[in-house]
């Protein structure tokens, strides 16, 4: 790989002259405090704290392992520490020589007063240059009334805005028109390949033991890539540093358990989370039999350990477990586990580095067993998704105007399609399908630039390459014919780790914000994005048995290429946070199918898959309120999400089966008094597209629709809409005690309306002549529900 | 897929909160097609094409018959076989009258004339495995399974080549679930998973699908099955038709158009018909339940 290495000599030199120029512009009379921001109950580093010197104009955030770095001229300072639901801490600096400070912040006990101390502190989203940003910490989910009284951070990111749906208990979500594929979902910097329990009613993150949640949809900063349509950065809690403390719940679906405290005071702590669904152990008693051996449960398990060695290195391990298992004669079971080992090493006060590394794998089996009197028939199917890691990410502190972020990642993966056999008779026959193998590769840089009291830049450029590699068969298959599968005109035979198709992709990044005034700013932002993994679905909603897969020689990487504008505003002292986004997107290389496409062990898939165009826009319109007795948000999202593929809809432009062109999410949260907290959730949408017949004809006594104008996603099914309430009760006998309890009583889809998932079309089963539309809903009715959850 | 789809019903209904409604719908019509029913066989019996014109959707009526076409088809030899209107959209051919469309492996041609354009498909006639064997056996009713007898039958796909069938089943003469499309049984090779099975014996669920699970048989039934070859294009056309009779739900895949075998001989696409050609060879069995 020539190439290759020649620019990888090329970028780390101009990596060399990079810094070095940043280097000289360093005052060599300034000095730099920097250490962590923690907090003093937890030991929890604090995520994206501020650090300002108000008499010097002049402040920073903690990064996402509460790591900060100031420098100033030498002199004596009031820096200031804050954080929301944190009381701020002033600290006095006399400033002579470089410093370590490492400060902690007490949590505020009465929230109200709380985000009145700190709320000047939270003027972050006018004065970062980050943009399409929404953060939700775990307070904030667990407010929100949920399905089955179960607090869902996916179910809470549908929520915000820029974020749609297919429908009801479906898996993943679109983000600004992108596929469920173009999510990069991370847990603790490890990729989760499906998000989903159940098919998609919940999602794998036990709340117990999630810190924060960032979505990033848009001016995605260079240090991201691999996805299109957004990061969803899900860290969890460290694990207590100072004292031991469990939480946990019971509730309709789950009981959760999580653990966390110290190993080793302010050194070493430990977190251990686990969730199980219950349904089968209740059921249990109540089963006939022949039912006695079937099971039905999900769980997972976060295991966190992180330790402190000395003052410039900590280290994190963490693993994650998760699974669904149903079985009744026969046996279907998926999930994800990962394991992540990061190392924090600063080289000095403004260079900081995280190393990751991990390993992330998502499989499913299916199969069905022997039965009795009938031996020698089975059929077992398991196929999977391997990822192995390495990734360093840099952060230096060049001075208080520059910082600058570089690293790479190079990831391993090995796709298991099919490693399947099945039995007929008493005769057995291997059916899997040879693996793949890729390796893809990134290389950033970014500055994050202050010019000036009022405009900030963040630019850089990230390079992606992948390649898509042996042992393997590459086949080439003959053109396009719209709709027809095409056939296979070549093969060639390729040896382990020979590189069978590599592709490389420059992508600049680019955002810039404009401080109008101390209230309000106007951003703008830039960013192209490829993506090498493929998500194989033909399904509305994903299923757990959908493959990824690589690039390929005939695969090609998706692309997209998208611009967004907006306004950001905040009022009375920040009580209020408002913002406006227009944003555009073009995109490349999108994945389709022909009709009749078969998916599952097909090892010239590719000759089934069309490839087209989308291009997806829309406006943003959000408010949040922050403090108050009512805190929450009001999200409203106008967008358009389309595609143009040759082969469907006559090659002209469709919309996407989650097109949906209003998009309303009201959130609400009241506190009535210590014992009593109410939340309510309203969400509208309009409705999906969806494929419509215009006629239909006869076949062997079948009636067949048919769509004379071939059109695609030709019609709209009814809008969506849903109010959710939630109570919770805390007893007045908490406040003494180190056990406190608290009841969430909720109630999901209050007005028990039938939103449509889907509307399709069938033959009337008693009158066969007869052909209806059936409205089918996932949710047909009000779901109440009542958990109990408690901390010590 | 279906089995997904089946478990995730299950688990969706222990909730009792999915549900379906029929609703009213407004649908444009479209302009009306030609639709060809062409399954025929090697068969001694009376052969029938059936020809009707496509209607609006929710006609909820009998499409109508379409009777002004002619309609041959093409054997060995250019022997040709003549289709015969009956005034109600069939057209029949006797095969007492020329002899059978019989000839293994050679390439049938339809050909259908209709306002002055003639078009053609092409069906192989594909061999059939002989049925070894019949199986009854009672089982005891379950939770999911209702007490009966339940029977299987046993074929051997052959080997070294790459085979479509279609599966028949009927109780006492009368073809099981006949209104529920979706339960139309297909088989590639000894398997509908794909490739990986030829030559095998036909797996255990396609063996068993002759039994109704809902209506299993009783002592003095008659259980009887038939095996028909298929090609390809007969073969995902029936495929299509199972999926797209019934594509609703979490799961569904994007409606799309079948498509025909049949095409305008002069390349002229602007009058496309619908429907497919299909020859095949039968295989038979039954078993009375003593």
């Amino acid at each position: 790989m020539p190439n290759f290495y020649a620019l990888m000599k090329r970028l780390t030199t101009i990596f060399i002259f990079f810094l070095l120029a940043f280097q000289a512009f360093t005052q060599s009379n300034s000095f730099t405090i920097s250490g962590f921001v923690k907090s003093a109950e937890s030991g929890e580093e604090l995520i994206g704290a501020t650090v300002a010197v108000k008499s010097q104009n002049v402040g920073v955030s903690a990064n996402v392992y509460g790591f900060y770095s100031l420098s100033l001229p030498k002199g004596t300072y009031e820096v200031t520490y804050s954080y929301i639901g944190y009381k701020e801490v002033v600290k006095n600096v006399e400033l002579t020589e470089n410093k370590s400070l490492n400060v902690e912040l007490k949590e505020a006990v009465n929230e109200l007063k709380a985000v009145e101390v700190t709320a000047e502190g939270a003027a972050n989203n006018i004065n970062s240059v980050e943009m399409s940003v929404n953060k939700i910490d775990a307070k904030t989910i667990k407010k929100i009334p949920a399905l089955l009284g179960e607090a869902d951070v996916i179910k809470s990111v549908l929520l915000l805005p820029g974020v749609s749906t297919v429908g009801e208990g479906s898996t993943g979500f679109n983000v600004r028109g992108g596929g469920i594929d173009q999510n990069l979902v991370l847990l603790d910097e490890a990729p989760v390949y499906n998000s989903s329990h159940l098919f998609g009613f919940f999602s794998v993150f036990n709340p117990d033991a999630v810190k924060n949640v960032k979505l990033i949809k848009g001016g995605i900063a260079p240090q991201y890539g691999g996805r299109l349509s957004s990061i969803l950065d899900v860290r969890m809690k460290e694990g207590n540093k100072k004292e031991f403390t469990g939480s946990g719940g019971l509730g309709l679906i789950f009981s959760r358990l999580s653990l966390e405290g110290p190993i080793k005071k302010d050194k070493t702590s430990f977190l251990i989370a686990g969730r199980r669904s219950y349904a089968d152990v209740l059921a249990k008693p109540f089963l006939n039999d022949d039912l006695r051996g079937s099971s039905f449960y999900f769980y997972d398990l976060t295991a966190k350990v992180n330790h402190e060695i000395n003052e410039k290195n900590r280290i994190f391990l963490s693993g994650y477990f998760g699974r669904d298992v149903f079985g009744s004669g026969f046996v279907f079971n998926w999930g994800n586990a990962t394991a992540t080992a990061r190392w924090n090493h600063i080289f000095n006060d403004k260079l900081f580095m995280n190393l990751t590394g991990f390993y992330s794998d998502y499989d499913y089996a299916f199969g069905v067993e022997e039965e009795e009197g009938q031996e020698g028939d089975d059929f077992s199917w398991a196929s999977s998704i391997v990822s192995y890691s390495l990734k360093p990410d840099f952060s230096f502190y060049v001075n208080n105007n520059n910082t600058v972020k570089f690293g790479g990642q190079s990831i391993y993966y090995n796709f298991k399609p099919a490693v399947a056999s099945f039995a007929s008779d008493g005769l057995t026959n291997d059916i899997s399908l040879p693996d793949k193998y890729a390796l893809e590769n990134g290389l950033y840089i970014q500055n994050e630039q202050k010019i000036g009291s009022r405009l900030s830049l963040l630019y850089g450029l990230r390079w992606s390459h992948f390649s898509y590699l042996g042992e393997g068969t590459k086949y080439t298959y003959a053109d396009t014919v719209p709709g027809v599968r095409r056939s296979v005109e070549s093969i060639e035979e390729f040896d382990q780790f020979e590189k069978m198709a590599s592709y490389n992709n420059f992508e600049p990044r680019f955002s810039i914000k404009f401080d109008l005034n101390e209230q309000s700013s106007v951003k703008a932002s830039y960013n192209r994005m490829s993506q090498y993994l493929h998500l194989i679905s033909n399904t509305v909603a994903s299923t757990p048995v959908d493959l990824w897969l690589p690039t390929t020689n005939n695969i090609k990487p998706q692309l997209v290429d998208q611009v967004a504008v907006g306004y950001f505003r905040n009022l009375a002292k920040n009580k209020y946070e408002t913002s406006v986004e227009l944003y555009a997107k073009d995109f490349q290389n999108q994945i389709d199918y022909i009709d009749n496409a078969d998916i599952f062990f097909n090892e010239q898939l590719a000759g089934d898959l069309l490839s087209g165009d989308g291009r997806a826009y829309g406006v943003e319109f959000f408010l949040k309120k922050n403090s108050g007795k009512i805190t929450g948000w009001i999200s409203y999202t106008l967008a358009k999400s389309e595609r143009k593929v040759n082969g469907i809809n006559r090659g002209e432009w469709y919309p996407t089966r989650f097109d949906r062109l209003n998009n309303l999410s009201v959130v609400a949260a009241y506190e009535l008094s210590e014992k009593w907290s109410f939340s309510a959730n309203f969400v509208y949408s309009t409705g999906t597209p969806a494929t419509f017949p215009t006629n239909r004809y006869e076949i062997q006594g079948i009636v067949v629709p048919h769509n004379v104008d071939q059109s695609r996603n030709n019609f709209r099914i009814p809008d969506y809409h849903r109010l959710d309430i939630s109570a919770t009760y805390i007893p007045a006998k908490n406040k003494d005690r180190r056990w406190k309890g608290e009841w969430v009583f909720s109630v999901y889809n209050v007005y028990s309306r039938r939103n449509p998932f889907s509307i399709f079309f069938e033959q009337d089963q008693d009158n066969p002549v007869i052909t209806q539309a059936i409205r089918f809903s996932v949710i047909g009715n009000f779901v109440p529900a009542v958990s109990y959850n408690f901390s010590f | 897929m279906k089995a997904l789809k089946n478990i995730l019903i299950v688990f969706v209904c222990m909730g009792v909160y999915a549900c379906e409604d029929v609703i009213d719908v407004d649908l444009e019509n479209g302009r009306s097609q030609l639709v060809v029913d062409a399954f025929l066989s090697s068969d001694n019996s009376k052969q029938q094409i059936r020809l009707t014109k496509s209607a609006g959707y929710f006609l909820n009526a009998p499409t109508p018959a379409e009777n002004q076409a002619q309609v041959e088809i093409l054997g060995p030899n250019k022997q040709r076989f003549e289709f015969l209107s009956d005034g109600n959209g069939n057209f029949n051919y006797d095969p007492q009258t020329n002899g059978a469309l019989d000839s293994i492996g050679f390439v049938y041609q339809l050909e259908l004339t209709y306002k002055g354009n003639l078009y053609t498909a092409n069906s192989m006639l594909n061999p059939v495995p002989p049925i070894d064997t019949m199986l009854v056996s009672f089982e005891e009713g379950s939770t999911f399974d209702i007490a009966g007898y339940y029977t299987q039958f046993f074929a051997v796909d052959f080997a070294g080549r790459k085979d479509y069938y279609l599966i028949k089943a009927y109780k006492n003469g009368v073809p099981i679930n006949k209104d529920n499309p979706s339960s139309l049984i297909l088989a590639e090779d000894a398997s509908f998973i794909g490739g990986g099975a030829d030559g095998f014996p036909f797996i255990l669920p396609l063996r068993a699908a002759i039994t109704d699970d809902e209506d299993p048989f009783a002592v003095g039934d008659v259980s009887s099955v038939e095996l028909l070859s298929l090609n390809e294009a007969a073969f995902e056309y029936l495929d299509q038709v199972a999926i797209q009779a019934n594509n609703g739900g979490l799961f569904s895949t994007p409606p799309s158009n079948i498509r025909t075998n049949i095409f305008d001989a002069a390349g002229n696409l602007q009058e496309e018909v619908l429907g497919v050609f299909s020859l095949s060879a039968i295989s038979r069995d039954s078993i009375l339940i003593r």
